[in-house]
């Protein structure tokens, strides 16, 4: 039992429930953050002191890309080995909705039953509330030049990502074949563990395009020094522990997918520590539904479909490469979210080869893209609906599934008409 | 006698792909190379990283926009190639040059802090910081018809007065609207074309992409025709510019 905070916060715990129950009773199954921005209006202390205040502590998954199916991967695997853990869904604000999730929990105390908090974190709003926060573990995924946020290159993005490593007490978990997050590693101060994971230089060579990093790092961990990934063949790959090599089944075929893996499995590891078991916690990730969104297989009226999600030039390339070759149904959604379509043309698409449908509100612009690399488009269709059912009413290809390659905007306007649940999970 | 084709392929240079690439600009190498195929001719990008990886003959040349970060090795690797950019663009070597790549080619970039990164002073005017970034669509009025495209910038830039690419029609372009004259976008010399539309422009707008092509056929004494795919992609891109012309309150071409 814990008195961490006597009951300090309780009135503002007590008012933020009460609005939630009004803003629930206003608008049904709704999640709002308006209670967060209350609660951390009158109780400003309240987010950092409840998520320091866990018995193994606070850990932060954060970087470019691959953020959410890394925490997915690290919470999956705690619970294997028997924890109860807190974790967020990654929100515009984090610090209002995190409130908001941590009201449905807390006791009047202040306190929330678990053992450990994972929370992914933006590394924008992550920088902005981590002087607040004393994470025990932090993990840094990678840096990615994406230009949907292309005000900030790749050193602001790499700033941010100190402020929030520097937060760490005990160790800082990074991707060692991203140069810049290895340049960051060896510049931390020593009294924090780092824990370096990546590929080996077989596996690297296996992807002549890279790994979508914005810079490589020029050589490769050397064995012994940290998780390696030696393997990777569809949604299967190996991970070389100290104890020796274990093979994981991915949620969805891709390298990113298994370097998400070893991110996860690094993490779990320095959280752990004595307690980790690298058999429960491979089992783990290989039980894991496929991700939502990005690699999803689902079933409508009988045809299965492949879902994949392009948030960012480096996802786009990877997933273009990471298709399944001979994949002969193709539709592709760009939405009103891509602002500005240029942002794809570093992207090389011609691996498509044939696209049934371009569709979405920036439906031409991909069309001409894929037009200049040699990718056949058959139909240019701007309405999403009109596209869904055209591209659903054709028999079942020969070769490969059905493939919807959509933008964030695209996937919303396509699960809303195939009436699949929207993207939401419980977020504990 | 006039000849009908190349013995060799068009060769088009693709300068620091790497370092010129945030906004896909790099494409408008590959898009001159398209329709230069599409027109039945053979053609190739050759990404240049430094002059080792210079070809022999050289048809046009792409310049792209890269992060500020990379301004000052970008311009230190052109300057490494300021002779051949300079035989080029008097010799009428079509050259598209995009945001940050065109800047660096000017006689130089006033920074915020009051510094001054020198160019290459193969154009006219230098680039000055704006009060606040210019993001947004951008329509351009100008002899290549009516341009449209995307500008994304921390400055403008002055001594383009005398030979613009165009009037802006909406949008910032060079610099926000002055108390008189036009409001301009760009800068042209003979072949060179610099522009703040960045990513494919070329795609965009393929009646500018297509003065690029005939300037380089001219030098090859060849005839550029469009080819029948240009003719369809081309619908493509008119209905995107149409899009964003619409949706901007101007008449659909």
């Amino acid at each position: 039992m814990r008195f961490v905070s006597s009951l300090r916060y309780a009135p503002a715990i007590l008012v933020g429930r009460a609005v939630r129950t009004l803003a629930r009773w206003r608008k049904p199954g709704g999640g709002s953050a308006i209670p967060g921005v209350i609660v951390n209006r009158i109780a400003p202390g309240f987010l950092a002191a409840t998520l320091n205040g866990f018995p193994l502590g606070l850990v932060i998954v954060t970087g470019s890309s691959g953020k959410s199916t890394t925490t997915k991967m690290l919470v999956a695997i705690l619970r294997a080995h028997g924890l109860s853990v807190f974790t967020n869904q990654s929100t515009a604000n984090i610090s209002q909705g995190l409130t908001s999730a941590l009201l449905e929990q807390v006791s009047l105390a202040g306190t929330i039953a678990g053992d450990v908090a994972v929370l992914e974190m933006d590394e924008g709003h992550g920088a902005f509330i981590a002087g607040s926060l004393t994470p025990r573990v932090v993990a840094l995924t990678n840096v990615m030049v994406d230009q949907i946020d292309r005000f900030h290159d790749s050193e602001m993005v790499v700033a941010l990502l100190a402020k929030i490593a520097a937060r760490a007490t005990e160790s800082v978990v990074l991707n060692a074949d991203d140069r810049y997050l290895a340049d960051l590693g060896n510049a931390l101060a020593p009294a924090v563990a780092v824990s370096r994971y990546g590929v080996t230089r077989e596996v690297l060579a296996e992807h002549p395009r890279g790994l979508g990093y914005a810079d490589t790092a020029p050589t490769r961990l050397p064995a012994g020094t940290g998780l390696q990934l030696t393997r990777v063949v569809g949604r299967d790959a190996d991970v070389q522990f100290a104890t020796g090599i274990h093979s994981i089944r991915l949620p969805a075929r891709g390298i990113h997918y298994a370097v998400d893996a070893l991110t996860a499995l690094s993490t779990a590891r320095a959280t752990l520590g004595e307690r980790f078991v690298p058999t429960v916690a491979c089992a783990a990730l290989s039980a894991m539904p496929a991700v939502f969104g990005r690699g999803e297989v689902v079933t409508v009226g009988g045809k299965t479909i492949e879902f994949v999600l392009v948030q960012n030039p480096s996802s786009f390339q990877l997933n273009v490469d990471s298709l399944e070759p001979g994949t002969e149904q193709i539709l592709v959604i760009i939405g009103s979210d891509v602002r500005d379509p240029s942002y794809f043309w570093p992207v090389h698409t011609s691996g498509l080869g044939h696209v049934l449908i371009a569709s979405g509100l920036k439906a031409h612009e991909i069309a001409l893209q894929l037009a200049y690399d040699d990718v056949v488009v058959d139909r240019i269709e701007p309405d999403v609906p009109t596209a869904l059912d055209a591209f659903l009413s054709l028999p079942n290809p020969v070769s490969g599934v059905k493939t919807i390659i959509f933008s964030a905007d695209g996937m919303r306007r396509t699960r809303a008409h195939l009436g699949l649940v929207s993207n939401s999970e419980d977020p504990v | 006698m006039t000849a009908t084709s190349l013995d060799r392929p068009f060769t088009v240079v693709s300068l620091l792909p790497r370092l010129l690439d945030t906004n896909g600009d790099a494409g408008n190498a590959r898009v001159l190379a398209q329709r230069i195929r599409w027109s039945g001719h053979d053609a190739l990008v050759v990404d240049v990283h430094s002059r080792a990886d210079l070809p022999e003959h050289v048809d046009a040349v792409s310049v792209g926009s890269g992060t500020d970060a990379a301004l000052l090795p970008v311009r230190d690797l052109l300057r490494t190639l300021v002779e051949e950019l300079r035989v080029w663009s008097n010799s009428g070597v079509p050259i598209l040059a995009v945001g940050t790549g065109w800047e660096l080619l000017s006689w130089g970039i006033d920074r915020a802090d009051g510094t001054v990164l020198e160019g290459l002073g193969l154009v006219a005017g230098h680039a000055v910081p704006r009060a606040v970034r210019a993001t947004d669509d951008i329509i351009v009025a100008s002899k290549y018809g009516r341009l449209i495209g995307f500008e994304n910038h921390a400055r403008d830039y002055v001594g383009a007065e005398a030979s613009p690419l165009g009037r802006v029609i909406y949008g910032t372009g060079n610099s926000d609207a002055p108390a008189n004259g036009p409001q301009i976008e760009g800068l042209t010399m003979g072949e060179v074309f610099c522009t703040h539309l960045h990513g494919p422009v070329l795609a965009c707008n393929p009646a500018l992409a297509d003065h690029l092509l005939q300037a380089a056929f001219d030098r090859s004494g060849l005839r550029y025709s469009r080819g029948a795919t240009s003719e369809s992609v081309d619908e493509t891109a008119r209905a995107a510019r149409n899009q964003v012309a619409v949706r901007l309150g101007q008449p659909a071409e």
